[in-house]
């Protein structure tokens, strides 16, 4: 194949990396082997990463995969359609292609053609203009357009903007073609089988694992894609052992099961983690993907120490997003008050303790420490952390003598702000005499840093304020929720006038 | 609650001067999994239970699990148990297998008591425990 990667184009990055391999590696890889070195069949499923006498095969690796969209076999390429299927016409008879092609010729198969044109609409019939140029190929079988055994796609390229979206678009905003748009020859045009994607994933479609369908959410819970993302960079496997200090309603932990690790979530907001009802919790969550329990603690990561022996480091992952206090307030122990009265002992048990703001600054330095101590060495945290464009990653992110700084991934979220996952690994041993020093050095800049995350909440509303239309929307969403609190207070009403006349 | 977890649990307060553990626990509820139910991976337990063996104390797992009702584990842990994989698979069942739903913990030192309720630990502090306990060794 034409390598197209180097025709450059200085102004994207292109969406598609062509691969070349040596065939004979190509073919080994795309077999499934059992035990006794038999080849069961050429298909996509979950392989156990774990199982070292397995062969490392695609299809473990996109089972672990959550961004890439597919892996395409590609069996031919060209700058027209039309070349491109005589490209596929040439392989279709030399030695290799006749072995390759063989697999798929056979009766029972079912199959389609997938037609991805990318940043264009191109209706059915111009859909079947393309598939047409490759009915050469003659696929025996039927043709399944719902979860057919193979699939084969034929990908139009042309050129994207950054975003993603067409430099040259086909149509213009009201639908119609735009001709001199249209002439343009697309980059490439490709022909190939897909091989798997996030489609296959614990044998069923990635989005079975969105929160629409999840029992209990909460307004923090994580979006499972950066979840299982965070749990990528993680490493979690089957087996680790992962912490999560801030659990909430278990989002990230759940992603943690998932990936067959044994989890273990912490929160100091009792309410959270009991959840709404007895349906509607934590538990439930795991129950509906039918996971083993997770083991939940009320505790304040602000005072670790305080409640767990830290003698020797136990976790494989510490895999959270901290709260800093934008969505939903950040607590920690204690009184707001200099001199707290103590509870006299009989109301102990009833007394619900105080918690006062948790700073930024403190949160991180404590989740670092943390981290430092009880993670296992190459063990790693992973935490999510909001910035706005302000941020300098040189200086502003927090840091521990113990813990080694691996990646940072932005993730652009509104015109001001976005959120960053970042990634540390335990490279030193942990030596409980220099905690004070530990904590003292977790800023480069001193707090400033923290405060940038702090004030996040007042800097989108200034931003907010500038808007023109801010003083007419905040008027309706005030209307709004009083009407909503009005429809529920008669409600309520009503079911008591019911309930007190029966 | 689970076993493992209890292990590791302590009342570091200034009271207690450093110690605060073993928790006593007092079990009103517990429920044991039946691991034939749940499904069980041997391989994936045993290598669980070999990494966290050097880390938990004994003396502290033998009392906790009879406090829970389990009296079947041995008094010393010798070399020759920590390599037999039918002993670890049983040593798994009791680490992870048995909760306690509901019940107290009280620290041995100073009486003070951590309720359990569905499960979960409050170790919510009250206002006067927390002060000066940031930089607690």
């Amino acid at each position: 194949t034409k390598n197209l990667e180097e025709e450059g184009s200085e102004s994207a990055d292109r969406p598609f990396l062509i691969l070349s391999f040596q065939y004979d590696y190509v073919i080994s890889k795309f077999n499934i082997y059992n035990d006794d070195g038999e080849c069961i069949k050429d298909d996509i499923s979950e392989v156990s990463t774990l199982d070292k006498n397995s062969k490392r095969t695609f299809a473990s690796i996109l089972s672990r995969c959550a961004l890439i969209r597919s892996v395409i076999e590609l069996w031919g390429s060209g700058t027209t359609t039309d070349s491109c299927a005589n490209s596929v016409k040439t392989l279709s008879m030399n030695e290799h292609g006749i072995k390759l092609l063989s697999r798929h010729m056979v009766d029972t198969t079912s199959w389609k053609i997938t037609v991805h044109t990318l940043g264009s609409k191109y209706n059915r019939e111009e859909q079947n203009e393309m598939r047409a140029k490759f009915s050469f190929l003659n696929f025996p079988g039927k043709i399944q357009m719902k979860d057919p055994l193979h699939e084969y796609i034929i990908i139009r390229e042309i050129e994207l903007d950054f975003k993603g979206s067409p430099i040259y678009p086909r149509r213009g905003i009201h639908k119609d073609i735009i001709p001199e748009h249209d002439k343009l020859p697309p980059l490439a045009v490709y022909f190939g089988r897909i091989l798997g994607g996030r489609r296959d994933w614990r044998g069923g479609r990635l989005e079975k694992y969105n929160l629409k369908s999840r029992t209990y959410l909460g307004p923090t819970s994580m979006d499972s894609e950066l979840s299982l993302i965070m749990t990528n960079l993680g490493k979690v496997r089957k087996g680790s052992f992962c912490f999560d200090p801030f659990v909430g309603t278990g989002s990230i932990l759940l992603t943690c099961g998932l990936r067959g690790g044994y989890c273990f979530g912490t929160d100091i907001d009792l309410r959270v983690l009991r959840g709404r009802s007895q349906n509607e919790n934590v538990f439930c969550n795991f129950e509906q993907y039918k996971l083993e329990r997770p083991e939940l603690v009320r505790s304040d990561n602000a005072l670790y120490d305080r409640h767990y022996r830290c003698h020797k480091p136990i976790y494989d992952a510490i895999i959270c997003d901290p709260p800093y206090g934008i969505r939903a307030g950040a607590r920690k122990s204690g009184s707001k008050l200099d001199q707290p009265r103590a509870v006299p002992e009989e109301h102990r048990h009833d007394h619900i303790a105080q918690t006062k703001t948790y700073a930024v600054s403190d949160v991180m330095a404590d989740l670092l420490d943390v981290a430092a101590r009880t993670l296992v060495m190459g063990g790693r945290l992973v935490y999510i952390i909001p910035s706005m464009t302000d941020f300098d990653v040189n200086t502003d992110l927090p840091r521990h003598e113990c813990l080694n700084l691996l990646h940072i991934c932005y993730q652009p979220l509104q015109t001001e702000l976005g959120r960053r996952t970042v990634t540390m690994e335990k490279v030193k041993e942990y030596n409980p005499e220099l905690k004070d020093k530990y904590i003292e050095s977790v800023w480069i800049n001193g707090t400033d840093a923290a405060e940038k995350c702090e004030r996040i909440r007042e800097r989108l509303l200034e931003v907010a304020k500038l808007k023109p239309d801010y003083e007419e929307k905040a008027a309706m969403r005030k209307k709004r929720r009083q009407e909503t609190k009005e429809a529920k207070k008669k409600a309520k009403y009503a079911n008591q006038a019911k309930s007190d006349s029966t | 609650m689970r076993l493992l977890t209890h292990n590791t649990m302590r009342n570091n307060s200034e009271k207690a001067k450093g110690k605060g553990w073993p928790l006593r626990i007092t079990a009103v509820e517990v429920r044991v999994d039946d691991a034939d139910e749940i499904g069980s991976e041997p391989e994936k337990e045993i290598a669980f239970v070999k990494g966290i063996l050097g880390m938990l104390d004994w003396p502290t797992l033998v009392q906790g699990a009879s406090q829970m009702g389990l009296t079947t584990l041995p008094q010393v842990l010798t070399e020759e148990m920590s390599q037999d994989t039918e002993f670890l698979r049983a040593l798994y069942h009791v680490l992870m297998n048995v909760h306690l739903v509901r019940g107290m913990l009280t620290c041995p030192d100073t009486g003070r008591e951590f309720p359990v309720t569905d499960g979960i630990v409050d170790f919510s502090m009250e206002e006067e425990e927390c002060e000066n306990v940031r930089y607690y060794h």
